[in-house]
């Protein structure tokens, strides 16, 4: 189910929360176990059992490390559960990958096993390894209830595309919640804020997208309008989503951390990671850059180190070469920036920073939708008009027209501009004036966009 | 102080819409179909064991939640004028508004589709049509007639595909003879009362008889809402449905093959029983039927392999025939014609839009 769909809103998510506010507070988490289940149960029927399987198996190892009499007993355990959770996620998510990559170089082909990617693993297994190394380490105190350790992992808001909440963000909060009218309404702002971000831009977009890569008229013009469109459009899916996800924590008495700080304004790919996917960039710096040594070993370690961060964030994204290019595209990136280009960064202004920063993610973008080098290399080179294309054709012109207003509200509100508006003192009475009447306003157009248009899952649903 | 009343209207109207969505879904019945759509609509899906582990309810029941959600039209009416006026789009799931009439992009030219039709008309011809007069006709969708910005198809490519594929068939261009005007404002379709200069065109080009001052009444039925108009969901002023008639379409019979059933030409009660009220002419959609007109005594017969635009045509080139047969080979196989139909050195006019020729369906 995703957020973005009628049986969502207007089915499971009243109902749940009439029935979350309605039941005592012992039982609020029991509610919500029930639900995430639920919700997962009706997109994943099958699959559901391998969560529950993965639920039980890091329970019983979170219990197992926490009672180990040393550290190499507890360090056995640790190193045996994430065994058993990231080869279930490389089985389900890799295994075809794998087969496909070793065929090139065999006579005799091994079948694929053509095992469908249950939605969310890639999200659950990495919460799940931080839950058990927190543990481990002793950041995190282990969890004694299932249940509660069950709603944490299932926690629907954040289940199936992130963010990748730690446990050790909600340790306290799986005990107790407050529930008050503010934050709940902060909740609802960010869910219909978060709701339009992907209904009437990401969708709006990704409608542009598609008649590209449908069309055999290319022209400058048009990988251009495709460039900005895909780059925009997957912020604002992804981000949008996550908004969504932050506002139903809130709505129940939830406080995730944030996943995205306007990355379309950094200055340079170091600051552009720090502001996007926050919460799996942050992931890979704790529990794998980190334990590698991080950047206090000598150079060569330090680029192995950051190479195969880089490496593991592409092949995270999907099974397939261009997310693992994407991935080392940035890493490659990183460390130029982070050995000798910083120098010069910081001599620009921060226009032209900000400007060539966005060039750089747009053309990691177009590398990480694309369908093979060759349609890469074509998408790449289009923007500068290799292969004599024309600079315009008649459908270029159509389409640049049709979403001129779309792309540029998009470029707009990929920037703080506004929330400064909305969260400035001074014209806080017409704030609060005017947020109910534009949030019901939002929440009722994408209703009608949700009606009128066709089933349009979330991108970041195949991680 | 204000801040605190702004945030419980906040959560009140949210939980108030989406309860109220709630309710209202629960308790509006179900429609079989939708009018302004003319669809069926999703009904509530049957749920067993097998389908709920396979995952197909969950796909089922947003198709069933999204089709019979309560205000369906009204939202989808939201959405138009949203696309429109607040992000200026310049079509709205392909349609637009343009003087008052309502188009659809027909983009781009389906190369591969032409010459799968063109291949298919060698094919029939083939097998039954050689040594017969046979000729062929494209109708342009009304989008060809607008001003030059607009995204179009080129006909002149596609009657260059079909030419360079079929031999024997002569061509016969009606691209000139038509104007925007000819067309419905909400609909695909041509107007019968404004295609006597097509009909002249085609009885030229197979020199057949001049039948241009042959009289007609014309008869008015009423408001005509056409296919656009239901998928566009805003709000334009409708068409008026008129037909053309005399004696000799009043007498001739007509006999649907599929059906088995005789009828007249203007079936005019499909104007208050079909959602499509075009469906007057000939009954609307059918594999075969034929047109014996008494007064003629002439053998001649046509076969006219056709689409819709076909059933507002043939009444007007009836003068020049003892029988014309329409044959739709987007219902019934082409391999099978042969079972109904004798191929005996008839006039043959395969009438195409470019909407059929744009778009693979034929069987």
């Amino acid at each position: 189910m995703v957020f973005s769909s009628i049986t969502f809103l207007f089915y499971f998510l009243p109902i749940v929360l009439l029935i979350y506010y309605i039941v005592p507070n012992k039982f609020k988490n029991l509610v919500l176990l029930i639900a995430s289940f639920g919700f997962y149960f009706y997109g994943e029927p099958i699959y559901v059992l391998l969560m529950a399987f993965s639920i039980i198996s890091t329970y019983i190892f979170g219990r197992l490390i926490d009672k180990a009499e040393d550290k190499k007993q507890a360090k056995s355990y640790l190193i045996l559960a994430i065994i058993i959770s990231i080869g279930l996620l490389v089985y389900f998510k890799y295994t075809d990958f794998i087969i496909q990559n070793i065929n090139l170089w065999l006579a005799n082909k091994i079948d694929l096993i053509h095992v469908i990617l249950p939605i969310g693993i890639s999200f659950y297994t990495f919460q799940m390894v931080s839950y058990l190394v927190d543990v481990y380490r002793g950041e995190a105190k282990v969890q004694k209830n299932i249940l509660k350790l069950a709603t944490y992992v299932s926690l629907f808001p954040q289940l199936i595309a992130g963010p990748i909440v730690r446990y050790t963000t909600i340790e306290e909060q799986l005990e107790k919640r407050e529930y008050t009218v503010e934050n709940f309404s902060l909740g609802v702002r960010r869910f219909v804020l978060g709701l339009g971000k992907k209904v009437l831009i990401a969708n709006v977009l990704g409608e542009v997208v598609n008649v590209f890569l449908a069309s055999s008229e290319k022209s400058v013009l048009f990988y251009w309008i495709y460039a900005i469109a895909a780059m925009l459009q997957i912020y604002f899916d992804f981000s949008g989503y996550s908004d969504m996800a932050i506002g139903l924590g809130k709505m129940f008495g939830f406080e995730f951390l944030e996943n995205f700080n306007y990355p379309y304004i950094a200055t340079s790919i170091t600051d552009f990671w720090r502001r996007w996917h926050i919460s799996l960039s942050s992931w890979f710096r704790d529990y794998v850059y980190i334990p590698l040594g991080g950047n206090r070993v000598s150079k060569l370690k330090w680029i192995r180190n950051i190479m195969i961060v880089w490496f593991l964030t592409g092949l995270w994204h999907g099974a397939a070469w261009n997310f693992i290019m994407w991935g080392v595209y940035f890493g490659i990136l990183l460390i130029l920036e982070k050995a000798f280009l910083s120098k010069y960064i910081q001599k620009l202004p921060k226009v032209v920073n900000i400007i060539l920063t966005n060039f750089i993610v747009m053309i990691s973008f177009i590398i990480f939708n694309g369908n093979g080098i060759n349609q890469i290399l074509e998408n790449i080179g289009g923007l500068f008009g290799v292969k004599n294309i024309p600079l315009v054709s008649t459908e270029s012109i159509y389409y640049f027209k049709s979403y001129l207003i779309v792309i540029i509200l998009a470029i707009i509100g990929a920037t703080p501009i506004f929330k400064k508006i909305a969260t400035s003192t001074k014209i806080e009475k017409i704030i609060n004036l005017i947020e109910p009447i534009y949030l019901i306003c939002i929440l009722i157009i994408c209703t009608s966009y949700i009606i009128d248009g066709s089933f349009n899952p979330f991108l970041y649903f195949r991680f | 102080m204000q801040g605190k009343i702004k945030n419980i209207i906040v959560v009140i109207s949210f939980v108030a819409i989406l309860s109220i969505g709630l309710l209202a879904n629960i308790i509006a019945k179900d429609n079989e179909i939708s009018t302004s759509e003319r669809r069926k609509l999703a009904q509530f899906p049957k749920i067993t064991v097998k389908k709920l582990l396979d995952g197909d309810v969950s796909e089922d029941l947003e198709k069933y939640a999204v089709d019979q959600f309560v205000g369906r039209d009204f939202f989808r009416g939201i959405k138009s004028y949203v696309s429109k006026y607040a992000f200026g789009q310049l079509d709205n799931n392909g349609l637009f508004i343009k003087h008052g009439a309502i188009y659809k992009i027909e983009y781009p030219l389906n190369k591969e589709y032409v010459e799968k039709v063109a291949d298919k008309i060698n094919d029939v011809y083939k097998k039954y049509l050689e040594n017969m007069n046979v000729y062929y006709a494209i109708i342009p969708d009304k989008n060809y007639y607008l001003e030059d910005a607009h995204l179009k198809i080129d006909y002149k490519e596609i009657q260059n595909i079909i030419q360079n594929r079929i031999e024997n068939i002569k061509y016969i261009d009606l691209l000139p003879e038509l104007t925007i005007e000819d067309y419905y404002k909400t609909d695909t379709h041509w107007k019968q009362p404004n295609i006597r200069k097509v009909v002249s065109k085609i009885e030229k080009g197979m020199n057949l008889k001049d039948t241009s001052k042959v009289e007609y009444q014309e008869k008015e039925l009423g408001d005509f809402y056409g296919v656009y108009y239901s998928q566009i969901g805003m709000k334009v002023k409708p068409d008026t449905l008129k037909y053309l008639t005399n004696d000799t379409i009043e007498n001739c019979i007509t006999y649907n093959y599929e059906t088995k059933e005789t009828g007249k030409v203007y079936d005019l009660n499909k104007y208050n029983t079909s959602t499509d009220k075009y469906d007057i002419f000939l009954s609307g959609a059918t594999p075969i039927i034929s047109i014996e007109n008494p007064k003629a005594n002439n053998n001649k017969e046509l076969l006219l392999f056709r689409d819709s635009f076909g059933s507002s045509i043939a009444p007007l080139l009836i003068e020049n025939y003892e029988k014309i047969t329409l044959i739709d080979i987007r219902y019934i196989s082409s391999d099978l014609l042969e079972n109904y139909i004798e191929f005996n050195n008839q006039d043959v006019l395969f009438l195409y839009s470019g909407l059929v020729l744009n778009h693979n369906i034929f069987k």
